[in-house]
């Protein structure tokens, strides 16, 4: 079986590091980008199974990603991360397609988990 | 001295100028009748003389001797009423003029007298009759003249009384004219001196004035003003610290975004260090740890730009370019903008000459302006925020533009007001008050226009720094 593919997005740099190192330590294959635009870019070329991301970006931010990712792969699975989790966008990103959200400080088990259960959703 | 013991001195004067008048208008009126009760006696003298002067005439027509004791009858008359008024016209005409008038009557007395007797012995004789003529003559030439220098002596003093007063009424005309000037001209100093202090309170700039030279009352009343500016120097500074806890309430939502960050990266570095322990270098461990370091002097100066702007500071103006004060609020408020998803546009011009402000009150004043535009503008706003020199090269303009909802007409005259706020719970409507009175207290201006559904712009200007300008402000 080959490796489930992963999509990090966040403008923060430590984020995609740490996540890179994390995923891939538990086999996963990892690309990170560190603002919308450029993952959007890549996600015309290649499929994801997974998309971590930042709700909160400058430019085009967390949920511009999750449209364009359904519109182009309606079965893969967004995450959302948000370092400002305030009730309204917790109850947005539910309410949309988003198959998971956690709020920063991220527990990258959790994270794990979370993407476990997609991958096997 | 008090202004009212002025007037009351100058009253005194003017009093004391007119009593004295009165006095020597009394006096002359005296003087003016009993030279005209004199000249009353001297013309009934005037009459019995010529009265004798014609019994003379008829005698020597007639020879009739009865006429010359009608003339003595006569004499004695007049000798009587002259004895009668012998003080008054002493008085008119003086001592001496009397007793030549005295004199004069006994010379005529004797000369009818001879001619009595000679008319006995009825020897006639040319002689007694020239003498008599004579005497009769001087008699009445005399009254006349003493008449005739009595009526313009009489003339000359109703003249001199009437040129007294003349003088005298310009004299208290003109002196309470100096005088009401004198008073009236340090009142309306001072008062104009108490409008300029009071107007500039008004304007929100709350000065005192020292050591005037000016009256009690009105030493008094820049007393009052000044306690009272004070007072509101006080208000004003406790209402600007209110304002600004009430600003970091509003601003807590970004720190607590921007520190959270740093803190979630930091976790997630502990987490991998943890989990890949075993595989790191000794390399990689520096690494993860440095970057732990800098993770928490982010946060280290996330927590200092908060707390340096919520901790209350003395008023303090120095030299400063206003650019590094507008970044400042800028970072303050980055977060707030950046959850909001305003995107922030700054044209600051760099070769601005300095001003010389409170930076922390003009970083207050932008935080109240870029959160009202921040409330004012729903998702997507954009907010630009420009700094120049004004067109008259005295003033630095600061501009502070929205896309916001702008503001209705018909509220514009009452947003700088204290408490008017159109967001309910939301606002407790100090920002602009305060904004105002920091403005105001800079010797700035800050103005608004705004059109409902486009945008709004605030403008504030603010003095460059000139050497004077330091100096004015330091004392
Ligand atoms: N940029 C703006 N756009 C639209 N309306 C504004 C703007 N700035 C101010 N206002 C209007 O002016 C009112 C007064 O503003 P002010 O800052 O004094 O008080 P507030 O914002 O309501 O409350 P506070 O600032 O104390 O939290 C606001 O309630 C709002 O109606
Ligand atoms: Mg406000």
């Amino acid at each position: 079986m080959s490796k489930s593919q992963i999509m990090v997005i966040d403008d923060e740099k430590i984020v995609c590091d740490m996540s890179k190192l994390s995923l891939e330590q538990s086999g996963y294959e990892v690309e990170t980008f560190l603002s919308a635009e450029p993952a959007l870019e890549r996600l015309k070329e290649k499929k994801f199974d997974i998309i971590v991301t930042d709700y909160k970006m400058k430019g085009l931010d967390g949920m511009d990603v999750l449209k364009t990712v359904k519109k182009l792969y309606p079965d893969t699975k967004v995450i959302m991360i948000t370092a400002f989790a305030n009730l309204e966008t917790a109850i947005e990103a539910l309410r949309s397609d988003v198959h998971d959200f956690f709020p920063k400080p991220v527990k990258i088990k959790e994270l794990k988990a979370s993407i476990e259960r997609a991958l096997h959703a | 001295m008090k202004v009212e013991h002025r007037i009351i001195l100058s009253n005194f004067f003017n009093i004391i100028v007119l009593i004295i008048v009165i006095f020597f208008a009394i006096q002359n009126l005296n003087l003016v009748l009993t030279k005209l009760k004199f000249i009353q006696i001297a013309d009934d003298l005037n009459a019995s003389f010529l009265e004798i002067r014609l019994t003379e005439k008829n005698y020597f027509l007639y020879r009739n001797k009865m006429n010359l004791y009608d003339i003595l009858n006569k004499i004695r008359e007049i000798r009587y009423s002259i004895d009668n008024v012998r003080d008054d016209i002493i008085k008119a005409v003086g001592e001496d003029n009397f007793k030549i008038l005295n004199k004069n009557l006994n010379d005529y007395t004797n000369v009818i007298a001879l001619i009595s007797e000679i008319e006995e012995t009825k020897i006639n004789n040319n002689q007694t009759e020239t003498s008599i003529r004579e005497a009769g003559k001087k008699l009445r030439e005399f009254s006349e003249q003493i008449t005739r220098l009595e009526r313009t002596n009489t003339n000359e003093l109703i003249m001199k009384s009437q040129k007294i007063l003349l003088y005298s009424f310009w004299i208290i005309f003109l002196s309470s004219i100096v005088i009401s000037h004198l008073i009236s001209k340090k009142i309306l100093l001072s008062l104009k001196l108490i409008q300029k202090l009071t107007l500039s309170i008004s304007e929100g700039n709350f000065k005192t004035i020292e050591n005037v030279d000016c009256d009690q009352e009105c030493n008094s009343v820049i007393k009052a003003i000044n306690f009272m500016s004070n007072e509101l120097k006080n208000r004003e500074e406790q209402l600007i610290q209110s304002k600004k806890l009430a600003s970091i309430g509003v601003m807590t939502a970004g720190v607590a975004h921007e520190l959270t960050n740093p803190l979630n990266n930091i976790s997630m570095l502990a987490q991998t260090y943890i989990e890949l322990y075993d595989n790191l270098s000794k390399d990689d461990r520096i690494n993860f740890m440095s970057k732990v370091e800098a993770e928490t002097d982010r946060m280290k100066e996330i927590v200092k730009n908060f707390l340096d702007f919520s901790k209350p500071k003395k008023p303090q103006l120095e030299q400063i370019d206003i650019n590094t004060v507008i970044q400042k609020a800028i970072k303050l408020m980055q977060n707030m903008l950046y959850i909001s998803n305003i995107e922030t546009q700054l044209k600051l011009n760099e070769n601005l000459p300095l001003t010389f402000i409170d930076r922390n009150q003009i970083q207050q004043v932008l935080v109240n302006l870029i959160t009202n535009a921040v409330q004012a503008m729903t998702k997507n706003g954009k907010l630009i925020i420009v700094s120049d020199l004004d067109e008259n090269k005295k003033y630095i303009k600061i501009t502070i533009t929205d896309t916001g909802k702008g503001i209705p007409p018909e509220l514009l005259q009452h947003i700088f007001d204290p408490f008017f706020s159109t967001k309910g719970e939301g606002g407790t409507g100090l920002g602009l008050s305060v904004s105002h009175g920091i403005i105001k207290s800079h010797n700035g201006d800050i103005t608004v226009k705004s059109e409902v559904g486009k945008g709004t712009t605030f403008t504030i200007r603010l003095p460059i720094y000139t050497k004077i300008e330091g100096s004015k402000t330091d004392e």
